[in-house]
C-alpha cells in the first residue's frame, strides 16, 4: 500500500527563526527514504480552512515578538478549526513561540497580557526585562517513550524568556536531567495533550532526536489510517552519535 | 584617575605583554581604562576634536568595510587608524583609542574607523557622536546573544534619534529595517512619506543596488525583514539580491525603498553579491569626502582582504581560500560565491563557542540543498561537526555513505585531508565559523603543524 501523508507547516516565512524549519525537512526524509509520500503545504497569513483542514500533521516553530503578534491575530480567526483538530486528534508539534500561542495567555517583560489560543491549559509570564533568558544545551527524559521507543532521552537548545506554566488537564514532554525546561523551576519541559506534542527544544529538535521524528510519523499514520503501520528502519548512526555527543556534554551518558 | 596615568600604564602593560607574547593587548587595556575612569572613550574624543570618526556597524561586512576605507583614505594620504577586526566592544574602541594616543592623549592621526558590535553600537553612541555612520544589515545572527533582529533595529532607532547633526549617514537602502532608520529620523514617523526632515534629509546616503542581472531566482529561507518596519505588512519586492536585501516597497503604508546615492562601481576587489554593497559603502563614503575617484580606483586595485574574509593563503603547494561564514545569509552568500568560482573541494568547520553563538540551529535555515551536489569533496570538522553532518545528510540523496561527505572532528586532520584530496589546479575552500576561522588560521599560519 502506498502511504501519503500531508504536512502543514504553520507560518514558515514568519515562525521560523531558529531554525524549526529543520523538524520539516526531518521528518520529510524520513518519510521519503521509506517510500511514504509527503506533500508539505505552506500555510501563511490568509491560509485557506479546507489547506488546514487536509493536514495529517501540523507543524508551527517560534519567532520574533513582532511576527509572533501578526500571526497571532491571524490565527485567532481560525482558531475553532484549529481547536477542533488538536480535540480530534491530529498530530502536531509546536516549539517555542508556537507553544505558548496556543496556551491561555502570554505576559510580555512590561505587564502587558497578549490573549493565548487558549487550546492548551498553560499559560507563559516572562518575569521582567532585568530576568535572564532560559538559553543553553538541554536533555529531557521523556515518559512517553518508555513504552513507545528504546531510548528515553530528548536533547536540544532552548533559548526562551518566557516561562511556561502546565495546568492540570496537560501532561509534561519530558522531565528536565539538565537545562531550564519549561520554566527553570519545576523541571518540566514541554506539553502533550492528546497527539499535540509543545516544546521549547531548538536544534531543531527532530533531527537529533530520530525516535521522536519517527514517533510523530508513526502517529500521524496511526490518525490518517486507523490502524499500525510499521515503518522500516533507517540507519541513525549519524543521529544518534549527534544526540549522544549533546548529552555527554551536559555530563550524562548514554 | 587622570587619563594620562591610565594611557601610561596601558602602554606600558601592553607593551610587557608583546615582549612576552602574551598577546596584542587588542581588548584588556581598553576594559582596563574604561575601569579606571567610565568616559575614557568620551575624554579622549573630546580631547582630539580634528580626529574624524567613522563608525560602522551592522551583522555582516563590518571588517571588509572598514579595510576598505581605510585602504582608499591611506591612498588619498590619510592617517588612519582601525580596531582590532572583532575587538568590536567599548573596550575594544578603547584599546585602540588608548594605542593611538601618546601620553597626553593626543592622537595623530586624521581618522579613527570602529566596526562596532550590534549591541554595542548604542553604548558607543552615548560616548561618541560620530562623524559618519554606516550601517551595513542586520540578519538573523547569534540569538542566544543579540537577540532578534527587530529588537535589536528598535535599540538601534532609538540611540540614532539622540545623534546631533554633525553624524552623517550612511545606510543601505536594500535592507527595509537600515533604510526605514534614515527614513524615520528627524521625529515623526507617521504619517508616512513625510518622514525625512530636512535636517536628516542633507546628512542621509543611500546605497543600494540596481542590477537585474544580479537578481536571485529563488526566494532563500533566512529572510529576516519581509514585512513592513512602519506598518508590519508584506512587503513587495521588484527584486531581490540575497535574504532580504532588495527593492522593496509596502503597498499598505506606502513607505518604499529610499532614491540610491550609488548603485554600481567600475571594480569589486573581491568576489560575491554581498562585497559590491560593502565596496558601494565605502566608495559612496570616500565620494562624500571628496576623495578623487582615481584614488578611490587605485585603492581598491591594490586590496588586500582582511584575514579569514576571502583570504588566500599557500600551503604546501596548494591554494586555500578561507570565506568566513557565521550566519545563515553569510553561509548562503558565501556557497553561492564559492560556486560561481567552480570550487571542488570544501571544508567546513561548524564551532558553538561564545564569537560563533552557542546554538547551531541556524544551520538549517541555510540552503544547501541548492548547492552541495556541485562540489567534488565537502569535509567537516569543528566542535558541532555531528551536527553538519547531520544537515547535510537531510538535504537529499543519501551522500553520507559514499566518499563525498567526511565527518572529521579534529580540524588539523580534516585541513591535512582536505589538502591531501584538493589537486595542484584547485582550491581549498574553507568556510569555518568566527573561532573555527582563527584556530584554522593558527593552524595554516602556525607552520609547526603542518
Amino acid at each position: 500500500m502506498n502511504y501519503k501523508l500531508t504536512i502543514g507547516w504553520l507560518f514558515p516565512e514568519l515562525m521560523s527563526t531558529y531554525g524549526d524549519r529543520g523538524n520539516i525537512i526531518c521528518i520529510q526524509k524520513r518519510c521519503e527514504w521509506r517510500g511514504i509520500n509527503i506533500e508539505i503545504l505552506k500555510l501563511d497569513l490568509g491560509l485557506k480552512i479546507d489547506d488546514l483542514r487536509s493536514c495529517d500533521f501540523l507543524f508551527m516553530g517560534g519567532a520574533q515578538d513582532l511576527q509572533q503578534k501578526i500571526v497571532s491575530e491571524d490565527l485567532r480567526k481560525k482558531r475553532e478549526i484549529l481547536k477542533e483538530m488538536i480535540e480530534d486528534n491530529v498530530p502536531g508539534l509546536y516549539i517555542c513561540g508556537a507553544y505558548q500561542l496556543l496556551g491561555k495567555y502570554y505576559k510580555e517583560a512590561d505587564g502587558t497580557i497578549i490573549e493565548g489560543l487558549g487550546i492548551l491549559d498553560l499559560y507563559t509570564e516572562n518575569p521582567g526585562e532585568n530576568s535572564k533568558r532560559l538559553i543553553g544545551n538541554i536533555v529531557i527524559e521523556s515518559g512517553i517513550m518508555n513504552h513507545e521507543l528504546r531510548q528515553n532521552t530528548l536533547v536540544g537548545f532552548e533559548n526562551h524568556g518566557g516561562r511556561t506554566y502546565l495546568g492540570k488537564n496537560i501532561r509534561l514532554l519530558g522531565k528536565v536531567i539538565k537545562g531550564f525546561g519549561n520554566n527553570g523551576e519545576d523541571k518540566t519541559e514541554g506539553a502533550i495533550y492528546k497527539n499535540s506534542f509543545g516544546s521549547y527544544l531548538h536544534g531543531p529538535i527532530l533531527p537529533k532526536n530520530p525516535h521522536f521524528a519517527d514517533y510523530l510519523i508513526s502517529l500521524s499514520l496511526k490518525e490518517k489510517y486507523k490502524k499500525s503501520v510499521p515503518l522500516s528502519p533507517l540507519d541513525d548512526s549519524l543521529e544518534w552519535a549527534a544526540h549522544k555527543a549533546i548529552a555527554k556534554r551536559l555530563g550524562i551518558s548514554i | 584617575m587622570g587619563n594620562i596615568f591610565i594611557i601610561y600604564l596601558g602602554k606600558l602593560l601592553v607593551y610587557s605583554s608583546r615582549l612576552l607574547n602574551l598577546g596584542q593587548g587588542s581588548t584588556w587595556p581598553g576594559h582596563l581604562a574604561l575601569n579606571l575612569n567610565k568616559n575614557f572613550i568620551k575624554d579622549i574624543v573630546n580631547q582630539n576634536p580634528n580626529l574624524k570618526i567613522i563608525l560602522i556597524a551592522g551583522t555582516n561586512g563590518k571588517t571588509t568595510t572598514g579595510k576598505l576605507i581605510q585602504t582608499i583614505l591611506e591612498k588619498n594620504g590619510e592617517k588612519v587608524f582601525q580596531n582590532e577586526a572583532g575587538a568590536n566592544l567599548t573596550n575594544g574602541i578603547a584599546s585602540s583609542l588608548l594605542l593611538h594616543s601618546n601620553i597626553l592623549s593626543t592622537i595623530h592621526y586624521n581618522y579613527a574607523i570602529f566596526e562596532v558590535d550590534e549591541a554595542t553600537l548604542p553604548l558607543v553612541l552615548n560616548e561618541i557622536s560620530p562623524d559618519y555612520l554606516i550601517l551595513l544589515n542586520l540578519f538573523r545572527d547569534q540569538l542566544d546573544r543579540y537577540g532578534e533582529v527587530n529588537m535589536v533595529a528598535e535599540k538601534w532607532r532609538r540611540s540614532l534619534e539622540k545623534l546631533t547633526k554633525k553624524t552623517r549617514l550612511i545606510l543601505n537602502a536594500d535592507d527595509p529595517q537600515i533604510a526605514f532608520l534614515g527614513l524615520s529620523q528627524g521625529g515623526a514617523s507617521i504619517p508616512p512619506l513625510r518622514w525625512i526632515a530636512k535636517r536628516w534629509k542633507d546628512n542621509t546616503f543611500f546605497f543600494g543596488l540596481d542590477n537585474k542581472k544580479l537578481i536571485t531566482s529563488s526566494s532563500q529561507h533566512a529572510s529576516d525583514s519581509t514585512y513592513c518596519p512602519n506598518c508590519s505588512s508584506k512587503l513587495h519586492y521588484d527584486s531581490i539580491y540575497f535574504s532580504h536585501l532588495g527593492d522593496w516597497k509596502c503597498n499598505n503604508c506606502g513607505l518604499k525603498r529610499p532614491k540610491l546615492d550609488i548603485s554600481e562601481y567600475s571594480y569589486y576587489p573581491l568576489s560575491g553579491i554581498y562585497n559590491r554593497y560593502n565596496t558601494l559603502a565605502a566608495v559612496l563614503l570616500a565620494k562624500r569626502l571628496g576623495i578623487q575617484q582615481k584614488r578611490i580606483n587605485s585603492a581598491l586595485h591594490e586590496f588586500k582582504p582582511a584575514f579569514g574574509r576571502q583570504e588566500i593563503l599557500r600551503v604546501k603547494n596548494k591554494n586555500i581560500q578561507i570565506f568566513l561564514s557565521k550566519n545563515p545569509t553569510s553561509f548562503n552568500e558565501s556557497l553561492r560565491t564559492i560556486s560561481d568560482l567552480k570550487a571542488q573541494n570544501l571544508l567546513f568547520v561548524l564551532n558553538d563557542r561564545i564569537p560563533d553563538g552557542t546554538d547551531t540551529s541556524w544551520i538549517w535555515d541555510v540552503d544547501f540543498e541548492d548547492f552541495v551536489y556541485q562540489f567534488k569533496y565537502i569535509i567537516i570538522s569543528g566542535d558541532r561537526a555531528l551536527d553538519l553532518g547531520l544537515r547535510l545528510k537531510y538535504c537529499g540523496k543519501p551522500i553520507i555513505h559514499d566518499s563525498q561527505l567526511i565527518i572529521q572532528e579534529d580540524l588539523k586532520n580534516s585541513i591535512l585531508f582536505g589538502l591531501n584530496k584538493t589537486l595542484k589546479s584547485e582550491t581549498l575552500y574553507i568556510l569555518p565559523t568566527y573561532s573555527a576561522m582563527l584556530e584554522v588560521r593558527k593552524i595554516l599560519t602556525g607552520k609547526k603543524i603542518l
